[in-house]
């Protein structure tokens, strides 16, 4: 799936279009969006509630389809990939943060972890080796056995990041990742996020109305209305 | 097994526990049912079969004696035993009768049966002796055990006042018990001494049992002649449409409770994790991860519900045989085998309507 080398853009939009709803009812949540997005590259997609952001995040992921335009992820078009290839695409070149963490309560933090690997197609004693040494370089090994319902909301988004960059992925998509947490907690995942996609090679998008992430991003994007300005 | 079912499931215990008690009980109806059938099957067949003559002669368009009447005088065994092949022809006398002692009246299937040949008499004898005289009769164990009846008891049939000597068993046809007296005092109770419901006939060493079917046929027109292996087989096939439509009934509603209880729990597990499933789906879950998911929570269920079952069953039904004597059932491994299929086959089923559940699970829920 690797492969880096030749790819030359991450992400590429054009002219990118999505409308809900049919005949009357008809809403556009993303208008004529073009977007390149290469390696390395932090990328701020700033915009007030409904500007569009989610849309487009999930328009990137290959999670819905555009109504207009072209998407192409990892240099090839997104509609020439198959369902299964989108999904081994977000199993292993895809990281997602979301503002709510969204860890599964019913598993450890551990295993939380080794099910994105096991996702990929790491054996369970490959998984287990590769999520403990994670967790020790994101400083959080000593969360490893417990639930994630007894974690701070801080700690719980580095768990969100942890899983995220457990594949090396690389594309990190972020949904308002420190919606959910306290200015200094946001501060420190935005920073660790910031260097480890650097690290990783990653290419990060975050869809933010933080201002604070403007510190740490290569590249801003406004959008409003669902027009990128 | 992956660990996320497990947790999934031992995440609530008393709801995990519910649905185990649920599925067990629905599970233990089941053994019970095909117990119950085995042990009726023997019951009401076990006479026939262990009074194993060559054939069994009864009134013409009689095919059995569990649900068919049969009158045959005894000049037909006068005729019978004359021709030259056939060594005996035992008449049996079977009717049903009320039995008296102190106030209580119970109704028995008795049969009247010749002592000195046997034929025609108890299968199995776990106490006292067979039948000697006209004044004694051999009682079913279970119709003993019911009503209290013990060995040197006297019990009332109409008038007459007579002495167990013996208890029986393979006599239980669970609607109805098996009591043996001799011939002469089966035909003085219903008043007619010249009558008898069938004859069990041995024929000679040596002879063709179909050839001397065919010199019965000839000699007394009217009559049927079975051979011993098809008269069983009648036998089974009418207790068989009597009694296995209602053990259908019953084992296909636990069927159903246990698919729909299975269904149930699966589905509520879906939707209190719905955006566990939708995330699990963004972050790349293979498809045949989630099903597999609910497939082997269903089998888990269906399982500890078996084991919980079987905990229970052995000492459920000897219970119910203390408390109601008369059901009589019979289990084997086989039935154990059979019951843990079904259960296997329904939880699949169940965990089948279930993931489509999960089909209809949005990734972008999460995105909220």
């Amino acid at each position: 799936m690797k492969g880096l080398e030749t790819v030359k853009y991450i992400v590429q939009l054009k002219d990118v279009s999505k409308t809900f709803g049919s005949n009357e009812h008809t809403t556009t949540a993303v208008r004529n969006v073009s977007l390149l997005a290469s390696s390395e590259e932090f990328i701020v997609l700033f915009g007030p509630s409904g500007s569009g952001k989610t849309t487009l995040l999930t328009l990137i992921a290959g999670l819905v389809k555009s109504t207009s335009g072209t998407i192409s992820l990892f240099d090839r078009s997104i509609e020439d990939y198959s369902s299964l290839e989108l999904q081994q695409i977000r199993a292993t070149r895809i990281g997602f943060i979301f503002q709510t963490f969204l860890l599964i309560d019913s598993l450890r933090v551990i295993e939380n972890i080794t099910l994105v690997l096991r996702f990929a197609g790491k054996n369970k004693k490959e998984a287990q080796r590769h999520a403990c040494r994670l967790l020790q370089r994101l400083q959080i090994d000593h969360l490893a056995k417990k639930f994630p319902k007894t974690l701070s909301q801080g700690e719980k988004q580095r768990v969100a990041v942890a899983r995220a960059l457990a594949n090396k992925p690389d594309l990190i998509i972020a949904d308002e990742p420190t919606g959910s947490l306290e200015t200094r907690q946001g501060f420190d995942i935005i920073r660790n996020l910031n260097e480890y996609s650097k690290e990783q090679n990653s290419c990060v998008i975050v869809a933010s109305h933080d201002m604070r992430m403007a510190d740490h991003a290569d590249r801003i994007l406004h959008l409003r209305d669902g027009v990128l300005l | 097994m992956n660990m996320y079912s497990i947790r999934i499931l031992t995440n609530q215990p008393l709801r995990l526990t519910l649905t185990v008690g649920g599925v067990a009980l629905c599970i233990l109806l089941m053994f019970f049912l095909l117990s119950v059938y085995r042990g009726v099957a023997d019951g009401s067949v076990e006479y026939i079969r262990r009074n194993k003559v060559d054939l069994w002669v009864l009134q013409c368009n009689a095919s059995n004696i569990l649900r068919g009447s049969s009158l045959l005088s005894t000049a037909h065994g006068y005729v019978i035993r004359q021709i030259p092949s056939v060594q005996s022809a035992s008449a049996v006398l079977l009717s049903l009768s009320a039995i008296k002692k102190d106030n209580h009246v119970a109704t028995v299937y008795l049969a009247g049966y010749n002592p000195e040949t046997g034929h025609g008499g108890p299968p199995h004898l776990v106490e006292g002796r067979s039948v000697l005289n006209d004044n004694e009769i051999v009682i079913d164990k279970s119709f003993a055990s019911k009503f209290r009846f013990k060995l040197g008891d006297s019990i009332k049939i109409q008038d007459d006042t007579l002495q167990i000597v013996g208890i029986s068993t393979g006599t239980n046809a669970f609607v109805i018990q098996y009591a043996f007296v001799t011939l002469k005092r089966a035909q003085s109770l219903i008043g007619f001494p010249n009558i008898v419901t069938c004859y069990l006939v041995k024929v000679k060493q040596g002879k063709d049992i179909s050839k001397v079917s065919a010199e019965i046929r000839e000699e007394v027109p009217g009559l049927e002649v079975f051979d011993h292996a098809t008269f069983l087989q009648n036998n089974i096939h009418e207790m068989q449409s009597g009694f296995l439509p209602f053990i259908y009934t019953i084992a296909a509603i636990g069927i159903i409770v246990l698919t729909a209880i299975l269904s149930l729990l699966l589905s509520v597990n879906i939707l209190e994790r719905r955006k566990d499933f939708a995330v699990l789906k963004i972050i790349g879950s293979p498809k045949r991860f989630l099903s597999n998911l609910i497939i082997e929570q269903a089998i888990m269920i269906s399982f500890l519900g078996s084991v919980v079952a079987l905990i229970l069953f052995f000492p459920m039904v000897a219970l119910i045989e203390k408390i109601s004597p008369e059901v009589s059932t019979k289990s084997s491994a086989e039935h154990i085998v059979i019951v843990m299929s079904i259960a296997v086959m329904m939880s699949l089923i169940s965990s089948f309507i279930s993931v489509q559940r999960i089909r209809r699970i949005y990734p972008l829920e999460v995105f909220s």
